[in-house]
């Protein structure tokens, strides 16, 4: 039988011969207990850690903790909502893919409506109010908050100083560019800056959006729709593009992880970072060779008296409706979101300060931290909580991104093709860039027969 | 061979063939007209929608830049692709070549990677600054910007130059073996009569070689029209900022998969089969016009 | 002496791209040896104060281990051989059995069974992606590997191959001699029909192995539980969670190509012929 197969048909023959039985040899292992999911490995430690502490309590329905990748926990958890694939008890979605979760039918969203469960035990009270909008649609909240996420102003508090600079003169943006323009120039004289004021660029949609917030734009309105050619909108991001194009260009992205970040820190890139508490984490670990030469301040505002922060990312814990025991994953994701040791935990690994008010008085928050020059950190972005914006969901989010952000890139070419310093100059391109988003999004928007035909 | 009984034999063999193709091909094809007439949330929830997938996509922006992209990197893959494949195999067909097999293994193993993984490989060379293709051509020639945004702005380029490296050397080897096939007593004859190298190729070597190109171009065609993973990957699962790393299969993956929607998905998978389709149609019909010239 | 010339400018220019072609690899190689800060300050090698002012006593394995412990990749390993293995043979062995019926049986119905395979062999992929989920869906057979193994068993392409093959290496005597002899058809096609195809049998095989190794989009979309996940897919898992630690990656890239290298090594004849056998006639 064998006499007419070459070397490499025997090998492979033998190959899967041998890798099936391995398989069926292989014992099933149980899918017991409650599976909780995330898409980071560091809210999988804090995770991990609750559950070490409730697995004890309840043997017969322990909690197990299992990390995947953005994308993958989206395909996995969309593909469990549409077609009935293993999907988790317990998700933790992020801000960015929220959208996705909402954009069919309202019967169809894969998540249990915890609206009751919050009203029931009395939480709504005890959470910051601004943190719970990203999760709710239409007045129902679906989904328990992780964070607060306020975003700061992080600068390289030795080159300021060192120029002689004092940040207390700085209250908008405007006098933050003033300001700081001395530094903003090129050192070795190759024609190339080597120190930018801010890290964001045309295509850093975060930055934008959380400039947007904070100037009291955005996206969605309360009912849902959409408002991107809003007058507020057409305003700032006037303001914003001629900072990130033409010949006045100030600013630029810095990776903050990676090969090239930690050089790029050492020859004093980049001045200063849109920086929320997870931000501060991130760099803290990523950049050490930055101990002491950062500080934070409220980000400058839009106008005097204006906003002085704003909001950048986020994570919500929801229950999925195939969870066979919501009451017991309800009294996990309590348990676990809820607890001042996780609130400690977070900030201590990650500076990430909680959204549940009663952990605000932790005396962690106002120890003072060397990395960044002593000052007390937490306290700082703490102060700032209750004036973070609302976010509203929607469906849409991906889609308005897109197009805002096609907008945004063609208003920074149109400065950059005219040389334009001034913004009042580039408003009304930036105007009729910002209309056709609105159209190009409203027709998007009326194509999904599913989401259409919903009552705002 | 016995005609009058009923020959089980070979539709014994075929029925693997017949019933996985009857399942998995023509079923899903029917389907794919019902499923282009509808909006879905999952391939559990579907709606009616008629002819309005077809009708938004005409005006998607997202679709026409998806279309952009990809006919911007199949151009530029076949005509950088297509030349040093040819250039390859002609300068490995010279008599008398020491180290020919190792050569032609040494451009060839490329494309034995598959795509999914070069993209992971090429995902640190192509990084700014500290990767290795800004950081050397930035050595070579000094004027060259250590910031060239390989993975953003000039992502096509960079997947342009990413195919180039896998696909030459596969290219390559169908022109060789379609380069042995040219008689020698034919290129000695035109030498004989005077035909310098030049006219050699272009009015000996080519004739003969057409059809083996224009089969190699139309499988290049077909193959970075469905090009996906390459950018998915590189791009951290995403098109890219600015959807510059959009291409029409990654729409496909992203409304049928991640938003849901497998009607439109499938509208976009018609015009995407319908334009394969046409292709080919046209490549068989320049290559019997050519043939019966 | 042009004649020199011109043989230093052959050699030249194929030894320049020979290299182009190799420093991916071993940029690959040097890189899946460093650690992550080694990686960041040099191209290739990292310098250092040994032989030839490279640091050979940084080089480490240290990347390769954490693949094989923490981070789970004998896992997807072992799903990849199962998954590759087991759906190429299977393959082979039905595009085989179709082909032949094509080549070399006589039936009422052939002519409309090789119209069906040549107009299967236009139809794209991608129109049937969205549809094939929506039917393994109602199957339910997502998330397993029937679902990702049995719609690519028996592809009109693979027929259609080892028709020609066999159209032109079987000889009708020899099969009827065979038959006169009373072997039954499907001793023939075994003891007989395969051995005259191996060289297809080889580039079949080494196709399909190929084919089923580095597909991503497929498992992508129908295997959600990750430990049934293969390398193409687990890898870009891994990518996501360690995006910047370049020397994982590395690492984790070497394992998932030496093996699919390795194979071709022991099919590069058969393979290469039969990869050029649609296109060249004879």
């Amino acid at each position: 039988m064998l006499r007419f197969q070459s070397f490499g048909l025997v090998l492979v023959t033998v190959l899967a011969a041998v890798s099936t039985t391995l398989v069926l040899l292989q014992p099933v292992e149980p899918q017991d207990g409650l599976q909780y999911w995330t898409f980071d490995r560091s809210h999988a430690q804090v995770a991990s850690a609750a559950a070490a502490n409730w697995n004890p309590r309840h043997p017969d329905l322990p909690v197990r903790v299992t990390t995947l990748t953005g994308p993958t926990l989206l395909t996995r958890m969309l593909s469990g909502f549409y077609s009935d694939t293993p999907v988790g008890d317990m998700i933790e979605v992020e801000r960015g893919q929220i959208g996705q979760v909402f954009a069919g039918p309202v019967q169809d969203i894969g998540f249990v409506d915890l609206t009751d469960r919050i009203d029931r035990d009395g939480l709504r009270a005890a959470i910051n109010a601004p943190s719970l909008s990203p999760w709710s649609l239409h007045g129902r909240n679906y989904g328990l908050p992780h964070d607060v996420h306020p975003t700061m102003l992080l600068y390289r508090s030795d080159l300021v100083e060192a120029a002689g600079i004092d940040v207390r003169q700085i209250e908008t943006w405007d006098d933050y560019f003033r300001v700081m323009r001395p530094l903003f120039r090129d050192h070795d004289g190759d024609g190339r800056p080597d120190t930018y004021l801010l890290n964001t660029s045309p295509t850093n949609m975060g930055a934008h959006e959380v400039m947007l917030l904070q100037a009291g734009g955005g996206m969605f309105d309360a009912a849902g729709q959409p408002v991107l050619n809003s007058e507020i909108n057409v305003r700032t991001v006037a303001r914003m593009v001629v900072w990130m194009a033409g010949p006045n260009r100030m600013t630029a992205d810095a990776p903050v992880s990676g090969p090239s970040a930690i050089k790029l820190a050492g020859e004093g890139y980049m001045l200063a970072f849109l920086a929320p508490d997870w931000f501060a984490g991130a760099i803290k670990k990523e950049l050490p060779n930055l101990a002491g030469k950062l500080k934070f301040m409220p980000l400058p505002a839009w106008e005097r008296g204006g906003r002085r922060t704003s909001v950048l990312g986020g994570t919500m814990v929801g229950i999925t409706k195939a969870c066979r025991q919501p009451d017991e994953a309800w009294a996990f994701i309590k348990h676990l979101y809820f607890a001042p040791e996780t609130a400690r935990r977070l900030y201590a690994t990650f500076c990430i300060v909680s959204p549940i008010k009663s952990n605000w008085s932790l005396a962690c928050y106002d120890e003072p931290d060397p990395y960044f020059s002593g000052q007390p950190v937490g306290r700082l972005f703490l102060n700032l909580a209750g004036d973070v914006p609302e976010r509203i969901p929607s469906p849409f989010y991906a889609s308005a991104t897109t197009v805002l952000s096609a907008a945004i890139v063609g208003s920074c070419r149109h400065v950059d093709r005219h040389g334009i310093t001034d913004p009042a100059a580039v408003e009304p391109e930036v105007r009729r860039r910002l209309d056709a988003a609105q159209a190009e999004l409203l027709g998007i928007m009326q194509r999904n027969v599913f989401v259409a035909g919903r009552a705002p | 061979m016995r005609p009058q009984r009923f020959n089980f034999a070979p539709w014994l063999f075929l029925a693997p063939f017949l019933g996985v193709f009857a399942v998995f091909t023509i079923w899903p094809l029917l389907r794919s007209f019902v499923l282009a007439l509808q909006q879905t949330y999952g391939p559990g929830t579907t709606a009616w929608v008629g002819l309005r997938n077809f009708r938004f996509l005409a005006t998607d922006p997202l679709f026409w830049t998806a279309a952009f992209n990809t006919l911007q990197y199949t151009l530029g893959s076949l005509l950088i692709q297509l030349p040093v494949a040819l250039g390859l195999a002609l300068l490995l067909n010279r008599r008398g070549l020491r180290g020919r097999g190792v050569l032609r293994l040494t451009f060839f193993a490329p494309s034995l990677v598959g795509l999914p993984f070069v993209a992971m490989l090429f995902a640190p060379i192509f990084e700014k600054r500290t990767g290795l293709l800004n950081a050397s051509l930035h050595w070579f020639f000094p004027l060259w910007d250590p910031e060239f945004a390989w993975m953003s702005e000039y992502v096509m380029s960079a997947l342009i130059l990413a195919a180039l490296w896998i696909y030459a050397g596969f290219n390559m080897v169908y022109f060789l073996a379609a380069l042995q096939n040219v008689p020698g007593e034919l290129l000695e004859a035109a030498a004989m009569d005077g035909a310098g190298p030049w006219q050699r190729f272009r009015h000996v070597i080519l004739p003969e070689i057409a059809p083996v190109a224009g089969f190699v171009t139309l499988l290049s065609t077909i193959g970075s029209f469905q090009m996906f993973e390459l950018s998915y990957i590189l791009l951290n699962n995403g098109p890219g900022p600015e959807n510059r790393g959009l291409t029409v299969m990654m729409y496909l993956y992203q409304t049928g998969f991640l938003t849901g929607d497998l009607g439109y998905a499938s509208a976009i998978g018609w015009v995407l089969a319908l334009t394969l389709m046409g292709i080919a149609l046209f490549q068989r019909r320049l290559a019997r016009r050519y043939e019966n010239r | 002496m042009l004649r020199r010339l011109a043989n230093v400018l052959l050699y030249g220019l194929l030894i320049f791209f020979a290299v182009l072609t190799l420093v991916p690899f071993a940029y690959m190689v040097c890189g899946a040896l460093k650690s992550k800060y080694d990686f960041a300050a040099s191209l290739f090698l990292p310098a250092g104060g040994g032989w030839l002012g490279v640091g050979w006593d940084r080089l480490t394995l240290a990347n390769f281990a954490r693949l094989f412990t923490e981070l789970g990749l004998p896992r997807a390993l072992h799903n990849s051989i199962l998954l590759a293995s087991v759906s190429s043979i299977l393959t082979v062995l039905c595009c085989a059995m179709g082909g032949y019926a094509l080549a070399k049986h006589r039936f009422r119905g052939r002519d409309t069974v090789m119209g069906v395979v040549l107009s299967a062999l236009i139809i794209p992929g991608p129109l049937l992606l969205a549809p094939s989920f929506q039917l393994l869906y109602n199957l339910d057979l997502l998330d397993t590997y029937t679902g990702l193994i049995l719609p690519g068993l028996a592809p009109a392409f693979g027929v259609f191959l080892f028709r020609q093959a066999m159209l032109n290496s079987v000889p009708d005597e020899l099969l009827e001699a065979a038959r006169m002899d009373g072997a039954g058809e499907i001793r023939i096609f075994f003891e007989l029909v395969l051995p005259l195809v191996r060289p297809m049998l080889g580039a079949f095989l080494m196709i399909s192995f190929m084919g089923t190794w580095n597909n991503f989009i497929s498992p992508q979309i129908i295997l959600q539980s990750p430990e049934l996940h293969p390398l193409s897919v687990a890898l870009n898992n891994l990518k996501g969670l360690y995006g910047t630690d370049y020397g994982v990656i590395m690492a984790g890239t070497i394992v998932s190509i030496a093996p699919v290298m390795c194979l071709f090594l022991l099919l590069q004849k058969e393979f290469i012929s039969g990869l050029t056998s649609g296109a060249v006639k004879g």
